[in-house]
């Protein structure tokens, strides 16, 4: 089964950090593919821009933001989504992804991916959001699950449900994040199983993984340390049910050299065996 | 001439998805009455308005609501209070714009000592949040919230600031390569003095009041250095390909490199350099003008001749 967007399945990647860029350009490891932070590149014309221009000759790219805001009552950010696209044409990246939450309202940012109630009035506003961002970008767009450490009283729904609601009325696709259902199932209480059991596996067109921080009463996604064995087990289940698709691991706190970053990265043939 | 550290994260903020941690600061004060809009069924905007409210709310102070308020809106988990599942969001988002404004002032940091330093940007961010996507400039405003600020130093913190901020914009500036003298010799004689020289298009040249330089200097030697006494200085940042360079510079050179930026010709650029010099003695004029051209291409501050 393919995803139904016919995007590539590129294999197994790494989040693209500063701190591995020399290695990068002066080594050119064999990576499949990289996920660059889309706001790192906004805003610019140095030298972050340089070295993505190279990285962008050499291997695949991938954008993944913060900032969409998919989620907020306040208008989309029309600038935003333009340089978004210059971004994307430029890095000649194969597709854009951003989160299914809020990052501020009323023009301020809190550059934190803020948790979305899930009603009926939120579904309807973010569909008709995610409709448009697709229309100016001329492609799908990839929402990824949040991990999340609150939820709304007012709730009418889990967030598989939206999630899924959402993917089918707006037509977009789905970054999966294995890390985040793990950590939102702990904080909420919820089998992990049971969201994977509800995605709509045909629009789920990339994985994510990650280390977390569990602090005994909640765990939060600080992307440090390797990736636990009950996520790599929530990977491999997700990797069956879906077309094939790339994963990603993102690694953001204390981040160790390329080698043991990459190296982490590919404990990922173990779960999801030759298909990567 | 300094050259910066060829770090490749200076500058940059990684604002990954991660929820970044660090410890609370001590809170003062009582819990506040829960406002009005907090209570009862809340659409979409209203709700989005109260938890932004409440992120926001510097962490010093108690939250804006109380636990039953809290508790309406977001529900308690099986270990955690309502008010404490929305104080990871206000933890995440403080620790977030701190750690984007250490990146940017580690100097500052230095200077002012990590505790006042924090402070300092729970201020900062109360005072400036963010309104835009990126995290590039939400420390732009550092340099002018330091002279407001009650700091030992206030106008050395803010001319350290205005410097290190100097090093951010050179970074995001447009790449340049730099002129040397070779592109010099090709200049035909005759075309001389209508010669006009493009500045580096990420030069930034400050005037100072302290010497804020030779402390961001000594700081990246590893040497201790006090906070100095006032004195005039002028800095040239700007950087050629990837390396970022600090530059002290004479009053000439600024003389020179501001009409040139301005459009002027060589010949006038040089004209207005020699006027600065009238009260040297006639022997060391000549002398002089050459050195500050010389030096001004040699530190590479010139990306093109315009003939």
């Amino acid at each position: 089964m393919a995803n139904r967007f016919q995007l590539p399945n590129l294999g197994i990647g790494l989040g693209l950090r500063t701190k591995h860029y020399s290695t990068i350009l002066e080594q050119k490891p064999a990576v499949d593919w990289f996920e660059i932070l889309s706001e790192n590149y906004l805003r610019t014309e140095g030298r972050p821009l340089d070295f993505l221009d190279q990285i962008a000759d050499s291997y695949p790219v991938v954008m993944h933001g913060v900032s969409l805001s998919i989620g907020s009552s306040d208008p989309l950010d029309r600038q935003y989504l333009s340089e978004l696209r210059a971004l994307r044409d430029r890095a000649k990246a194969r597709w854009v992804s951003d989160h299914l939450c809020w990052t501020g309202v009323a023009g301020k940012n809190t550059h934190d991916l803020l948790p979305m109630p899930y009603t009926e009035e939120a579904l309807a506003h973010v569909v008709g959001r995610v409709r448009a961002v697709q229309d100016f970008l001329g492609a799908p767009l990839a929402l990824e699950n949040p991990s999340s450490y609150a939820e709304f009283a007012g709730d009418s729904m889990r967030e598989w449900e939206f999630l899924g609601r959402l993917a089918e009325e707006a037509d977009c696709a789905l970054l999966l994040d294995v890390n985040n259902v793990y950590v939102s199932s702990k904080n909420h209480g919820f089998d992990p199983l049971s969201y994977l059991n509800a995605m709509p596996f045909d629009r789920v067109v990339q994985f994510h993984v990650a280390g977390h921080t569990d602090h005994g009463t909640h765990i939060i996604d600080s992307h440090i340390g390797p990736v636990i064995d009950s996520v790599w087990q929530l990977l491999a289940v997700a990797h069956r049910r879906s077309a094939g698709v790339p994963v990603l691991l993102e690694w953001d706190a204390e981040i160790p050299s390329f080698e043991e970053t990459h190296a982490e990265a590919l404990r990922a043939r173990e779960f999801i065996g030759a298909a990567a | 001439m300094n050259r910066e550290p060829t770090a490749d994260a200076l500058g940059v903020h990684e604002r990954a998805s991660a929820t970044p941690e660090r410890p609370d600061p001590k809170r003062q004060g009582t819990l506040g009455r829960a406002p009005a809009w907090a209570e009862g069924k809340l659409g979409l905007r209203a709700q989005q308005e109260w938890f932004a409210a409440i992120v926001s709310t510097p962490q010093a102070e108690p939250a804006p609501v109380d636990e039953r308020s809290a508790s309406r809106l977001i529900t308690p988990s099986a270990t955690l209070s309502s008010l404490e599942r929305i104080d990871i969001y206000r933890r995440g988002y403080h620790a977030r714009l701190i750690e984007c404004l250490v990146d940017d002032y580690p100097v500052l940091e230095h200077a002012l000592g990590e505790e006042a330093f924090e402070a300092l940007c729970r201020r900062y961010i109360a005072r400036h949040p963010s309104t835009g996507p990126s995290l590039n400039y939400f420390g732009q405003y550092m340099a002018d919230f330091c002279r407001s600020e009650p700091l030992p130093e206030p106008g050395f913190a803010a001319d350290l600031a205005a410097l290190e901020w100097a090093i951010v914009l050179s970074i995001h500036a447009p790449t340049a390569n730099a002129i040397g003298f070779e592109d010099l010799g090709r200049v035909p004689s005759e075309r001389w003095p209508g010669a006009r020289f493009r500045v580096n298009p990420s030069l930034r040249i400050l005037q100072l009041g302290y010497p804020a330089n030779a402390y961001l200097q000594a700081y990246r030697e590893g040497k201790r250095a006090a906070l100095p006494a006032a004195r005039a200085t002028r800095v040239a940042v700007y950087r050629t390909g990837r390396s970022v360079w600090r530059l002290e510079l004479e009053p000439t050179m600024v003389t020179l490199i501001q009409s040139l930026a301005n459009g002027a010709t060589l010949e006038a650029g040089l004209a207005e350099v020699q006027a600065s010099l009238a009260h040297e003695p006639e022997s060391e004029i000549a002398k002089k003008i050459a050195h500050c051209f010389q030096h001004s291409v040699s530190s590479g501050l010139f990306s093109a001749i315009l003939l």
